[in-house]
């Protein structure tokens, strides 16, 4: 990775209510390129709110979100192009119900990107062949399992050649046996350095994939450590209750 | 049977004004319901009061007063001189998109807020949103009251002999003129209606099936 000084996610002072509720509350967040960085907190702690502004699914009432140096505009042409350099993976996966699955793959190059079909369909190809999943290519979404539908979601995010990865609880739809599969996709892409910001309650993936910890809880960061220091040593009361609850269940 | 045998090229002329109305209608309500739908549902306020007021205004419109509008109203707004036949199809094509409107919005709630989503994470427009995610499903899932709205305009087709225009509607007038029995030409406008509305409800049930396999 070569370090260009400018970090590929950056947040400052944002904030974020809905309602009543204040969601997010000063957040300043630096991710640098290469990086993954895994967000952890109680449920209701706004990290998948936090994850969902970096691309302005959510929109935030103050502050500065900007990707590779580059501000989020407001709604429009622009942004969409922004987005189309930021991958997302959901926790219900998304799939375009109407499409194949190798057309899922291939909307957004071809819609976006404007690529051709062949290029389209190689890359496409590629990409499915890497998540395991080539030999469903015409099947539709609704007739895989749901680790299955995740790796395709993971494809169509991948074929647009995104600068940063986001992934919202990419493993809390789905049945234990099936998150395997997907942790391993998100590992070998972290190891090939691909900049990744995960929400999510998988802590062996944590502690394996992530070169930093982020502990959310209220809408603050309340920790930010590398994973090592983290678990084993939690500075804050907040999440030497957490990891206490869910270390000893 | 003579009142039909003896009266063809009445029934011929009625029935073919009937189909190039309902056709141009149709396709015309169809897009333009379309693309009020979209309307109701854009980021753009604008954009949503007015498809808002436009179908609650038309929607509300007895089909009558829309078309008595475009035949006697019009003329006098002396903008551009269009045939009869013309101004049917517009105030048609304008009465039945409200309707088409609130059926695709109906489809168009059927379809995840998440593939929405997925897709403007993707770097869609809201164009591209619409158009290549949300209205292939959103009109897939409702073919059957579509197709409702379809057969309630070509039978709303017959109003547009109350101005002049040669269709199926104004048969029975003519009968009466030439002093056949009305009643029983009557059953046969009825007949032939509903032949005509045999091929649309094949159609519903084909494309029912198509899309319910692939999905």
């Amino acid at each position: 990775m070569t370090d260009t000084g400018t970090p590929m996610i950056r947040m400052v002072t944002v904030d974020k209510h809905f309602g009543e509720l204040h969601v997010l509350k000063d957040i300043n967040l630096e991710v640098d390129a290469g990086q993954v960085v895994v967000v952890l907190g109680p449920s209701g702690s706004g990290k998948s709110t936090l994850c969902r502004t970096i691309n302005r699914l959510e929109p935030i009432d103050s502050g500065v979100i900007a990707i590779d140096g580059e501000e989020l505009p407001a709604e429009g042409k622009a942004l969409a192009g922004l987005r189309a350099d930021v991958g997302m993976v959901f926790q219900s996966f998304n799939l375009f119900a109407h499409k194949t699955i190798l057309e899922n793959v291939m909307l957004g190059p071809l819609k976006v990107r404007k690529q051709n079909k062949g290029e389209a369909e190689k890359n496409a190809m590629r990409l499915l062949e890497r998540v395991g999943i080539a030999n469903q290519k015409d099947k539709y979404p609704a007739q895989l399992s749901g680790g299955q539908q995740q790796r395709v979601a993971i494809a169509r995010a991948l074929a647009m050649s995104p600068k940063v990865m986001l992934f919202d609880e990419p493993t809390s739809a789905l049945d234990p046996e099936m998150v395997q599969e997907v942790l391993d996709v998100m590992t070998s892409l972290a190891k090939e350095g691909m900049t990744m910001l995960v929400v999510t309650h998988e802590m062996g993936f944590a502690r394996r994939a992530a070169n930093r910890v982020i502990f959310m809880a209220d809408g603050e960061i309340v920790e930010d450590a590398a994973p090592d220091a983290f678990f084993t040593n939690p500075t804050s009361d907040r999440a030497k209750d957490f990891l206490g609850k869910i270390l000893t269940h | 049977m003579n009142v039909l045998l003896d009266n063809l090229d009445l029934y011929g002329r009625g029935f073919l004004g009937t189909i190039q109305l309902f056709l141009v209608a149709a396709i015309g309500s169809l897009l333009f319901g379309t693309i009020l739908a979209g309307m109701r549902v854009s980021p753009v306020p604008v954009l949503r009061a007015f498809g808002t007021l436009y179908v609650n205004t038309i929607r509300n419109t007895p089909l009558t007063l829309v078309l008595f509008f475009f035949a006697f109203a019009y003329p006098r707004l002396e903008i551009a001189d269009i045939s009869f036949f013309w101004r049917a199809c517009i105030g048609l094509i304008l009465y039945t998109s409200a309707f088409v409107c609130e059926v695709v919005r109906s489809g168009i709630n059927t379809v995840p807020v998440g593939q929405a989503e997925a897709s403007r994470a993707l770097g869609f427009t809201f164009g591209q949103t619409m158009s290549q995610v949300v209205f292939p499903q959103a009109v897939r899932s409702v073919v059957p009251p579509l197709t409702n709205v379809q057969i309630a305009l070509l039978k709303n087709t017959t109003i547009a002999a109350g101005f002049s225009v040669v269709e199926a509607g104004g048969i029975y007038a003519a009968l009466s003129e030439r002093g056949y029995n009305v009643l029983v030409g009557l059953l046969w406008v009825a007949l032939f209606f509903v032949i005509l509305v045999v091929p649309l409800t094949l159609l519903q049930r084909n494309l029912d099936r198509k899309w319910s396999t692939a999905r």
